[in-house]
């Protein structure tokens, strides 16, 4: 049974259509991400399962039940807020205990303060119990916010950008720790975030959103290798794109002419719809598909397509070099393992370089 | 040394912003208390008025308006009580609810100030009376109320007329309450009474204080009020004090009972912001 | 407070719905005025102003000069009457006491000239400035008042008296004794009955009740004064100078009445009777006099002088709607007016009123009587 099911889900502000009919069901004990542009609905779509919005048309279900009618204090839901929004008047602790208190049986003090410590002890905060909210740093709060949320054990926890005020290091850690924690108490967690990589990583399951609208549900491997469109395709890890329309059909590839008159061919994209002669469409490159090689050597192996330019700059990604290429495609990013290329000390700014990819590692998007 | 330096420049620049503000202070506020002091440890004389003199025949005598006191300490408190629990649902009302008509609403909240505070008493005095209220109540069977001049009358002038003055600070510190706080309360298992109780009430309590604080002081020195609806019955130390200045003019007994009055006033509102640094300061804050 | 608030006060206040106190504290002096002078007209003209300079200074009662006849004052001599109203006697003088009022001319009534002329607060006259004044005209009673040793301070303006006011409709005993009036409040109208919140009037009528002189200062006879009053403040409806309003709405049955108010009383509601006690009680009479400061004598004996002149005085009184003390005057004033016996009650009625004696007004023992009976 899915814990969290939309059906057919709207929600407007006036002319806004925060949550634009949008129905999938998240699987129990699942991670699930919302990812999308600022002001897409994904913090909307968090508020109709807390039950602070409600939803004007189709249904909100939370482990099988209806939650038409149930009111917020009574689902059982927990939130990390976008904004933290502790308890001003509340030091750490009273904050972190606020949700046990309301239960009842009310546990002890002994248990409360155990728990209360557990709970600061797992965000990193250990000691912080009597600081006022308003004397931790912005990081801290978030890790107060994520801590008296999760003390309450809930069937769904909700982390709207729970990690967004952390550094890379502490985020990693944290990240490490919500993975962690959600495997082991086994409770749906909903995560909303702009950060793809973060998405990508953790989730079981991502929804890409745009305008209200949910674009494409899936796990992440699917989302990656197969987009359902541009739109996807581009939050989902760096893609170079190819605009152009739609030329010829086959059953499962498409040739695309690009404005420059050049016609490329790739396979369509597994979860698209199918794309029709004479439609808007890119072909879409993975910058790591490309190969890239100095102008004056021949080809390493033999490529469907093949490319010149130059180097414009490089630029050092940890374990990957990604370069940008200035040639007959316009300006085009190319990535390899820095194991790879390495060895090739040549390839500076400027240096004249040809490139190309093989027809099936790309692939044939409709252009929206 | 040469020059002032920064430090101290900016010093005397301080001093001399504050001056005027401090001149403004002492002689609206200082001496004013100053001449009280001084004035409630002479005497009266023969023909009224003040001649000097050292004495505490004055203070010693201030039991004789016991009854003045007995009465402002009781309804003023009471008073202010009372404004409380009809200001608090109005600012609250106001600041959490309203979405539209916000401006509207306030400035009916106020509209009444916009006449004089004598006129609105006035009207009072004429619900009040024998053909007001206990008239229309002579209708639905219930005989026999007096309203006008006693208790029940002042304080009912006393709501009317310092509402807005407690509706406002509350109003504002409820306004200023970040909303989303109240949806975390929710999220946190708490009902909408666990949610007043433990959020919003606490976080309103400065203004709670302030509008409290505004009203009882004000109260305490309050003489038209029972003058108009308590007909002379209902005696409050304002009253005694008028009387005194321009009545009787025992300008001596009138300052010691000025002095009595601004005692009581010191202690009331030191024991009151007290209590609030010590309620803001707990770990958890639980009025009720 | 504004103009058009001011009046309305005024209107109130000369409908006789709020009384002099109350009316002070709504509107504040400097204002009163101030607003009175430019809603009138009074603008200072300086190119007309003559040799008793542009601006004359009243302190008196509100509504106790008709408005016409202080334009056609400006209009004659081109100086601005500015008007300064108070509450009672005690808050004029406590103003003179503070020095440098800057009035020239006074209302204060009988029983403070002597208390004023003996704090040097007012100045002899001189009557040859005052060609209009006839002291013989007038009723020594009441220009008696004046003198202080043989010297004029002030000449009288109106008189009056104070008794009490019964509804009648529901007041059917008739009383017509201050005894009665004390005893009925503590029986049969209980709950129902006002007195003044002035200690003049409220303590004088409750000597009355043992048959003391109204102006006793005598220790034992206020000691029974004060006994009266306490006994009777659980069963009193207010406290109250302000009790037309009560009389009317029927809240109050019977109270202790000055003259005006009986004839405004009794014009709302014909069952208003107005009794004075057979016992006396108080007669009164309002001055007019210059304070020893005053910045412009010339003006303030202009005014006088023209204030009294008899068809000017008679505009006044049918204004104010006080009786005169000048005959001249009276005998300008139409037929009823002189026959209400409200106004100009019978010979033997008013043989046993008193005149307010000198220095009651800062009498301490009375002052701290009247107080404890207000905060009992
Ligand atoms: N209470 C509201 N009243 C009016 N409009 C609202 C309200 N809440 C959200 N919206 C609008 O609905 C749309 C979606 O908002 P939402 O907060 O869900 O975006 P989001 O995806 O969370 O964005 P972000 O990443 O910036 O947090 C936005 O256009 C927003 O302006
Ligand atoms: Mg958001």
């Amino acid at each position: 049974m899915p814990d969290v099911e939309f059906r057919g889900v709207h929600r407007r502000f006036g002319p806004v259509r925060a949550v634009d009919g949008v129905s999938f069901a998240i699987t129990k004990g699942s991670f699930h991400s919302f990812l999308g542009p600022s002001g897409c609905g994904k913090t909307t779509s968090l508020r109709l399962i807390a039950g602070f919005e409600q939803p004007d048309e189709g249904d909100v279900l939370v482990a099988g039940v209806g939650m038409g009618g149930v009111p917020a204090y009574r689902r059982p839901v927990n939130m990390v807020f976008q904004h933290y929004a502790l308890f001003p008047h509340l030091d750490v602790f009273a904050n972190v205990a606020f949700g046990l208190r309301q239960r009842s049986p009310r546990p002890t003090r002994a248990e409360l303060g155990r728990r209360v410590d557990e709970a600061l002890a797992l965000v990193r905060l250990a000691g912080y119990g009597d600081r006022r909210a308003w004397e931790l740093s912005g990081g801290q709060q978030q890790r107060v916010a994520l801590a008296r949320a999760l003390i309450n054990r809930p069937t769904v926890l909700l982390l709207d950008e729970p990690l967004s005020a952390l550094d890379r290091k502490l985020r990693r850690d944290m990240q490490f720790e919500l993975q962690t924690l959600q495997r082991d108490v086994g409770i749906t967690f909903i995560l909303v975030t702009h950060d793809q990589e973060e998405a990508l990583s953790m989730s079981d399951s991502v929804a890409i959103m745009r305008d209200g609208r949910i674009v494409q549900f899936g796990a992440p491997n699917e989302l990656y290798d197969a987009p359902v469109n541009r739109y996807v395709a581009g939050f989902v890890g760096e893609t170079n794109f190819l605009a152009g329309r739609v030329v010829e059909r086959q059953d499962d590839r498409a040739s695309v002419r690009l404005d420059d008159g050049r016609v490329l061919a790739a396979p369509l994209s597994a979860g698209g719809p199918g794309l029709a002669v004479g439609e808007a469409a890119v072909i879409a490159v993975r910058p790591e598909a490309i190969q890239l090689w100095p102008g004056g050597d021949p080809a390493p192996t033999p490529l469907d397509q093949m490319f010149e330019g130059h180097i414009e700059s490089r630029i050092f990604l940890g374990d990957q070099i990604e370069f940008a290429v200035q040639g007959d495609l316009g300006r085009i990013l190319a990535r390899a393992p820095k194991a790879a290329i390495s060895v090739r000390g040549d390839l500076v700014p400027d240096t004249p370089v040809r490139f190309g990819w093989e027809n099936e590692s790309a692939l044939a998007l409709a252009d929206v | 040394m040469k020059r002032a330096g920064p430090g101290r420049r900016r010093a005397i620049v301080t001093a001399l912003l504050l001056a005027p503000s401090t001149l403004w202070f002492v002689a609206l506020l200082v001496m004013p208390l100053v001449v009280v002091l001084v004035f409630s440890l002479g005497e009266r004389a023969p023909a009224g008025g003040y001649q000097a003199g050292f004495t505490f025949a004055n203070y010693l005598n201030l039991p004789a308006r016991l009854t003045a006191f007995t009465n402002t300490l009781t309804l003023a408190p009471v008073g202010t009580l009372l404004c409380l629990v009809f200001a608090y649902p109005l600012a609250y009302f106001l600041a959490v609810k309203v979405k539209r008509a916000k401006l509207m609403l306030l400035v009916l909240v106020i509209l009444p100030f916009w006449t004089s505070f004598l006129l609105r008493t006035y009207a009072w005095i004429i619900l009040l009376s024998g053909k007001g209220i206990p008239s229309w109540l002579a209708v639905v069977g219930i005989e026999g109320v007096r309203l006008i001049n006693t208790p029940t009358a002042v304080l009912i002038g006393i709501v009317y007329g310092y509402l807005p003055l407690m509706v406002f600070p509350i109003y504002v510190s409820l306004e200023r309450l970040d909303k989303r706080l109240l949806e975390a309360a929710a999220d946190l298992y708490a009902d909408p009474i666990a949610t007043f109780r433990r959020v919003t009430l606490p976080l309103s309590l400065p203004g709670v204080v302030t509008g409290c604080l505004l009203v009882f002081i004000l109260l305490m020195g309050e003489y038209l009020i029972p003058q108009l609806l308590g007909g002379g019955k209902v005696f409050f130390i304002g009253n005694a004090l008028v009387d005194l200045f321009l009545q009787s003019r025992n300008w001596p007994f009138g300052s010691a009972v000025a002095i009595a009055l601004v005692v009581i006033m010191i202690v009331a509102v030191g024991l009151a912001t007290r209590w609030a640094k010590h309620q803001g300061a707990t770990r958890e804050v639980s009025l009720l | 407070m504004n103009k058009r608030e001011f009046l309305y006060h005024l209107r109130r206040y000369q409908q006789g719905s709020i009384s002099r106190r109350q009316f002070l504290g709504a509107t504040g002096l400097g204002v009163a005025s101030a607003v009175l002078a430019t809603e009138l007209g009074l603008r200072p003209r300086r190119a007309f102003a003559g040799d008793i300079g542009d601006r004359v200074s009243l302190c008196t009662w509100p509504s106790y000069h008709d408005p016409a006849n202080l334009e056609v004052f400006t209009q004659a001599t081109g100086a601005t009457v500015e008007m300064t109203v108070f509450g009672s006697n005690e808050e004029m003088m406590a103003k003179l006491q503070a020095g440098a009022a800057g009035y020239d001319v006074l209302v204060p009534t009988n029983y403070t000239i002597r208390d004023y002329a003996s704090q040097n607060l007012i100045q002899p006259l001189d009557l040859a400035q005052i060609p209009n004044h006839d002291p013989s005209a007038h009723d020594t009673r009441f220009t008696g008042e004046g003198a202080v040793d043989g010297t004029v301070y002030a000449v009288p303006k109106d008189w009056g008296t104070t008794g009490y006011v019964i509804n009648s409709s529901e007041v059917t005993e008739g009383p017509t004794t201050w005894k009665e009036f004390w005893d009925l409040t503590q029986t049969t109208h209980s709950g129902r009955v006002m007195v003044h919140d002035y200690q003049l009037t409220t303590i004088g009528n409750a000597l009355k009740y043992y048959g003391y002189s109204f102006n006793s200062i005598d220790a034992a006879e206020l000691a029974k004064a004060e006994e009266l009053l306490l006994a009777v403040k659980p069963h009193l409806f207010g406290i109250n100078s302000d009790y037309k309003p009560s009389m009317l709405s029927g809240d109050a049955i019977m109270s202790i009445c000055w003259t005006g108010d009986a004839v405004q009383l009794r014009r709302e509601n014909a069952a208003m009777q107005y009794v004075l006690g057979r016992e006396g009680g108080e007669i009164w009479t309002d001055f007019y006099a210059i304070p020893a400061d005053a910045p412009n004598v010339k003006g303030a004996y202009a005014l006088i002088d023209y204030l009294v002149t008899p068809d000017i005085n008679a505009k006044e009184v049918l204004f104010h709607g006080y009786p005169s003390t000048d005959a001249r005057t009276n005998a300008l004033l139409p037929k009823e007016l002189l026959e209400d016996p409200i106004l100009y009650p019978a010979a033997e009625v008013l043989a046993p009123l008193e005149f307010g004696a000198t220095g009651l007004i800062t009498n301490e023992a009375r002052a701290e009587l009247f107080a404890r009976f207000k905060s009992a």
